[in-house]
This record gives structure tokens, C-alpha cells and sequence, in this order.
């Protein structure tokens, strides 16, 4: 057991860091409802970032940790699906992005319109679908992603994959970075705001109701961060049913108190919240939501019906 | 980042549950139901704990020079954890090998360590914790009984409550205040730390009947009760460095989540046996329950992580309190919800739990004060400004 980082992580942290400070800003001041980085996402691939989990030495944990920092950026770029679940696919390296959806072939899936490659979990099996992104329809949403649907799809045209179960069990893996990732830059705007607002002659943030709930959320997002590293580590099905459910639980909650500490501002496009508390909201039903990760989790540990 | 056990560490865990299979009685659970500061548990503790320390396992993780093996952080904790699931046979003495030694080899006098660590060491010591009393409970510094010093030591007067194992304990870790009118400065300056012989003249104890156990809080009264000079921990006025560092110890002692957990299998396994568990919002609920216990374990570790790699201490282990208690909390009520029976008689160790869980946010100070702590030390979150 050891919580530190090796030297290889903390060095492709380093260098991970570099190269977000480079895309700090510029388009997070318009009133958006997200921002899609094409040219993060580019430059995040071109320095190798988004395989690392294919480079020797390292693995899904490492992923995972990319997965989480990359949330944490006011941008959006597809990381999760690109990071832990492309290297268990029978896919060449650098098809991306990557758009996931479960059950219709034609429903409405984050990334789509930006996507290469489309993968559904049809129940008993996965398929790969090619993207022509011209056929993507764009869905406007207040969800912080890009989301789109296809008017019609050739199931012919997609590739069989029978390992359904890993694909779901790195989708937890990335869903619970992802959403760690972004209730730690959340908290930290919130953190910032109530510092610096007074009201009453004193920081909001000096209140005790403010106190404890921040402290609570900030287990929330620790637990999240901790639960998702063990579960990209392991690899383990409950695990990683554990950690996208426990981040999936307290979205609500979470998501609901750090509006609320931000007043008025919190519900404006100009406070940049929304930019990561949206993107939550938009993973708390991914996979089915808590209920459906707790299911799984409960038939994973102690098994069905005697 | 490993989050994986080494084969030593395995093959502890296995030692110490084979260990724990071997030696509990048959009616080690009719014992432990009764709670760690009973009169079963507290006798059946002294066996036990003799055994562990002919076995090398009771204080492994103490410097050799202690007695102990310098063993890793993470060998103590994982007995900790095994203890703790089994309902802690150790009883109350988890407290001496967890922090009440660890403090003394840091604060104690050559002589304080002759003469306390060897009962310790030999599992045959009963300490309890005076600190809280009627008007000081969380708010630990607002503590008012009182160390009028006197020629060759002090006369403490005043009471402690909420004390567990007071009726069994030979010495306790008393707190208590120089009055002004002796030369005691302000505030928490003025706090001593006695290690007091329980069997002094002028202690009373009495049991608080409780909905949390048999024996496990008391009223301690002190009526100009003398304690030796030699008997103080520190010096005047160090106490609150000590405190906070038996705190430190003690908050991140017990692996409450491992027997939570182990309650959660047991209730599985009672209703299946009840072809209660294809229920999808049974399943669900157990499912959210043990997630809170992963969660909880995972906060913890991150903590013993930090004390087995040396860093300083932070302010994750009130985050990991809090998570702690959360998984407490949420296993019981989904237990008293679904197998209600469970408190009507049908299972005494899911009523022992519930007796430990609704304790989990008061005992060792309240919850809502880690969540004060994390504000300001963790987040970093400004004060509330002092009272006028």
C-alpha cells in the first residue's frame, strides 16, 4: 500500500501539467454552456498522453490519473474512453475521440459529434461503429459536453466485441476519474468564490453552515479520487462498480450545495462553474446510474438470489 | 501508487485470523456483544492480550527499545482491522498499544516509561481517557477541573464524564487545569496532563446506564484527589502539543469500516437465508452501504499511509473521520431498515453494531468538529470570526 506517486507518474504529471497551462483560458470567458478543445484533445495525443496505458511500464492506474487531471481543465476533450477503455479494444492506437453509449444504437451520446468511433454496449456484446461525423445530429443540452445522436445506424457496418463486461468495468473506471476530476476543480472555484464574497461584514465562506458542508463535499470528492485510482489499479469489476457508484450517489448532493454557496453567480454562464458541476450531472446517469452500478455491485460480491 | 497488500502483509492478515479462529471461545460472541468496556470483555482482554504479547503481537510496532519490533505502520493496522471485525477482543486495551504508549515514549519521564509501558506491554493494563467533562465535551480547552499544585504534586478537584472503561481501569490520562489562582495561565496553557493511579483516594466512578454498551461510559468524580508530581506527562503547559498528538493517534485507530463491512456480509447471508436478497432495492441499498465502507477505508489508508511513510500529520484524517462515520451510519440503517428484527433479538452482534454506530459521530469528540477542521486546515476556508 502506498498512496505516493512513482517517479514515472509524477513525471508524466509533470509534463501533463506543462501542457495544460499552455490551453489556460481563452474561450472559458465566453458565455458557453462547454468548451470542446479540439486543439487539447490534438495536443494531448500528439505528446502520447492519451496511450499511455499502451506504453510499457504502465497501465490503467496511470490512465486514470491523466483522466482525472484533464477534468479538472475548464476545457472538455475526450480522455476517458480514449485513455482506459481504447487499449482493451481490438482498435489501432489513435482512433479518437471516442463516443460511448449503452442500448440504442441511435441514442444521444457525449462526444458524438466530435467522435471517430462510436461503441455501444448492446447487453451481451459491444459494437464498434465507425463515425461519420457528418451524419451526427447535435443535441443542444445544458449537460457540459458536446452530445449528438445518429439519425440511423448500419449495425453491419460495426465491429462484434464479445468482452461487453471489461468495457463496462473501464467505463466505471474513467466515469469515476472523470468525475473526481471535476469535483475538485468545482470545490475549488467554490472555495474561491466564498473566500473572497463578504456578506454581513464577513467572508460567506467563514459561515459554519458553508464550513461543514464544503468539508463534506470535500469527502465526496476525495473518496471519489481514492475509490477511482484503487479501481483503475485493481482493475477489479466491483471495484470500479464501486467507485463510478459512490461518485454517481453524491453527484446530486454535491452538485446541488456548491450551487448553492455560489448564489446568484452559480446559475449565470459567466461563473465558470457550471463548466465541471454540468459535466457531473451529465455522468450521475451514465452506465445507468448509482442504482444500476449498485446492483452490479451487490450481484459481484455476494452473489444472486439463494 | 499501489494499492495492493504485500505477501508479509498477507500472510500477517492470514497469522492473525487464524490466531483470532484458534483462540476466541465458542461464546466469544456472547462476550463481545456485551462491548469492549463490559466485565466479560474486560476479563476475557487480559487473557487475550497476555496471549498476543507472547506472540509478539500485541506491540510489534513499538521501537525495540520498547519492546516492541519496530514492525511497519501497516502490520499494526492490519491487526487493527482484523481486531476490530472480530468485536475487538483486545477490549479496552486497543487504547494502550494504539496511542497511550506511543504517547508516553514521546512525552514520558525514563520513569514513566519503567513504570507503565511493561503492564502495558504484557496486556494486563486498563487505561481510560479523562478529558471530556459536563461543560467540555468537544470543546476540549474549555475544561475546568482543576491541579492546584502542592508540595510534591497536584490536588485535582472536579469530574469527568462520558469516560469509558473508568470502572475497570487501574490508571487514567486525566486532563485538568491550573486554576488562576494558583499561577495557572489562560486558556489551553493551563492544562496538565496526570497520569492518574485510579485507585487514589478521593476517586469515585460511576457507570452511565447508555444505549451504547455495558460499562462504556462513566462519571469520574476527583474530590482533592493528590497525584504525585513525578506522575505528570510533559511539562506545565505542553499539554495541548501531547493531546494533539494522541488525537492524531487515536482518530485513525480504529478500522470501525472492516466490522461495518463484515456486518454487511452478515446481513446478506441472513437475508438470503430469508430469499429476501433478489430484492433489486434490497441489493441496491446493501450495495450503497458497502460503498460507504470502501470509501471509508480507503480515506483511512490514505491516512496510515501518510504515518507509514513519515509525513507530517494532516488535517485527511478529519476527512477520513467523517467518511468513517458515514459507513457507521450507513450499514446500521440499512440494517434497521431491512432486518429490523435483528434489534428485536435476532442477532445480538447487529445490535452490538448498532450500538457502536450511533456512537461513531460522538465518541473521541464530535463529527461536526472534523468538519470544522477540514473547513479551516484542509480547505483552507477563513475562520469565523471570534465572538465579541
Amino acid at each position: 500500500m502506498n498512496f505516493s506517486l512513482t517517479d514515472d507518474q509524477s513525471s508524466v504529471l509533470s509534463g501533463l501539467d506543462q501542457l495544460l497551462g499552455q490551453f489556460d483560458e481563452p474561450g472559458v470567458r465566453h458565455a458557453v454552456t462547454h468548451v470542446y478543445s479540439a486543439a487539447l484533445a490534438e495536443a494531448l495525443a500528439q505528446a502520447g498522453f492519451l496511450d499511455v496505458a499502451r506504453e510499457a511500464g504502465f497501465g490503467a492506474l496511470d490512465a486514470a490519473l491523466l483522466v482525472e487531471r484533464v477534468a479538472r481543465e475548464p476545457h472538455v476533450v475526450e480522455a476517458g474512453a480514449s485513455a482506459l477503455i481504447a487499449p482493451i479494444l481490438p482498435i489501432d492506437a489513435g482512433v479518437r475521440p471516442i463516443a460511448l453509449l449503452s442500448g440504442d444504437l441511435t441514442g444521444v451520446a457525449r462526444f458524438l459529434p466530435v467522435a471517430s468511433l462510436l461503441v455501444v454496449d448492446r447487453g451481451d456484446h459491444a459494437l464498434l461503429l465507425p463515425v461519420d461525423r457528418d451524419k451526427v445530429e447535435p443535441v443542444e443540452t445544458l449537460l457540459a459536453y458536446p452530445y449528438g445522436k445518429l439519425a440511423e445506424v448500419d449495425p453491419a457496418l460495426g465491429t462484434r466485441f464479445e468482452d461487453v463486461k471489461a468495457i463496462r468495468r473501464r467505463w466505471r473506471v474513467a466515469l469515476a476519474a472523470e468525475a473526481a476530476g471535476c469535483m475538485a476543480a468545482a470545490l475549488a472555484a467554490v472555495i474561491e468564490h466564498v473566500t473572497a464574497r463578504f456578506a454581513f461584514g464577513r467572508p460567506l465562506g467563514s459561515l459554519q453552515a458553508i464550513h461543514h458542508r464544503l468539508a463534506m463535499a470535500s469527502e465526496t470528492a476525495e473518496s471519489t479520487r481514492w475509490l477511482a485510482l484503487r479501481a483503475a489499479w485493481s482493475d477489479d469489476p466491483a471495484d470500479a462498480a464501486v467507485a463510478a457508484g459512490f461518485a454517481q450517489s453524491r453527484i446530486a448532493q454535491f452538485t446541488y450545495d456548491l450551487h448553492q454557496f455560489s448564489g446568484a453567480m452559480g446559475l449565470t454562464l459567466e461563473f465558470p462553474l457550471h463548466l465541471w458541476t454540468y459535466r457531473l450531472r451529465a455522468l450521475a446517469s451514465e452506465l445507468g446510474g448509482a442504482s444500476q452500478q449498485a446492483r452490479e455491485l451487490a450481484k459481484t460480491v455476494w452473489g444472486e438470489a439463494a | 501508487m499501489e494499492f495492493g497488500w504485500t505477501p508479509e502483509e498477507q500472510a500477517h492478515r492470514q497469522r492473525i485470523r487464524a490466531l483470532l479462529e484458534e483462540t476466541l471461545p465458542s461464546n466469544w460472541e456472547e462476550i463481545s456483544v456485551h462491548g469492549p468496556g463490559s466485565d466479560a470483555q474486560t476479563a476475557y482482554s487480559k487473557e487475550f492480550c497476555a496471549l498476543l504479547a507472547e506472540r509478539g503481537l500485541l506491540v510489534p510496532h513499538w521501537p525495540v527499545e520498547h519492546g516492541g519490533e519496530d514492525a511497519p505502520v501497516w502490520r499494526q493496522f492490519i491487526l487493527g482491522e482484523e481486531m476490530w471485525a472480530a468485536g475487538e477482543p483486545r477490549g479496552a486495551q486497543y487504547m494502550n498499544v494504539n496511542w497511550v504508549g506511543p504517547v508516553l515514549m514521546r512525552f514520558g519521564t525514563p520513569e514513566q516509561l519503567d513504570k507503565h509501558l511493561p503492564p502495558v506491554r504484557r496486556g494486563d493494563a486498563i487505561w481510560c481517557q479523562g478529558f471530556s467533562e459536563p461543560s467540555a465535551g468537544s470543546d476540549l480547552a474549555a475544561l475546568s477541573t482543576t491541579a492546584a499544585p502542592v508540595e510534591g504534586g497536584y490536588r485535582v478537584t472536579g469530574s469527568k464524564i462520558w469516560t469509558s472503561y473508568a470502572g475497570k481501569a487501574d490508571r487514567c490520562f486525566l486532563l485538568a487545569r491550573i486554576p488562576p489562582a494558583a499561577g495557572g495561565a489562560a486558556g489551553k496553557a493551563a492544562i496538565v496532563i496526570l497520569l492518574t493511579d485510579m485507585r487514589s483516594p478521593g476517586i469515585q466512578v460511576k457507570q452511565i446506564p447508555a444505549l451504547v454498551g455495558e460499562g462504556d461510559i462513566h462519571e469520574v468524580f476527583f474530590d482533592d484527589v493528590f497525584v504525585p508530581s513525578e506522575d505528570r506527562l510533559g511539562a506545565e503547559g505542553q499539554a495541548w502539543e501531547i493531546i494533539n498528538f494522541a488525537l492524531q493517534n487515536e482518530r485513525v485507530g480504529i478500522a470501525r469500516y472492516e466490522f461495518s463491512r463484515r456486518m454487511l456480509d452478515r446481513a446478506v447471508a441472513r437475508l438470503k437465508a430469508q430469499g429476501r436478497w433478489g430484492d433489486a432495492v434490497i441489493q441496491d441499498r446493501a450495495a450503497r452501504a458497502l460503498m460507504l465502507c470502501e470509501a471509508a477505508r480507503m480515506l483511512v489508508y490514505r491516512v496510515v499511509d501518510g504515518k507509514a511513510r513519515d509525513l507530517p500529520p494532516d488535517a485527511f484524517a478529519s476527512v477520513a473521520r467523517w467518511a468513517v462515520v458515514q459507513a457507521d451510519n450507513g450499514v446500521n440503517d440499512f440494517m434497521t431498515e431491512f432486518l429490523p428484527d435483528g434489534l428485536l433479538g435476532a442477532d445480538p452482534v447487529q445490535q452490538a453494531h448498532h450500538q457502536r454506530a450511533i456512537a461513531a459521530g460522538v465518541a473521541s469528540g464530535a463529527a461536526e468538529i472534523q468538519l470544522n477542521l477540514i473547513a479551516r486546515r484542509w480547505l483552507g476556508l477563513p475562520g469565523e470570526p471570534a465572538r465579541k
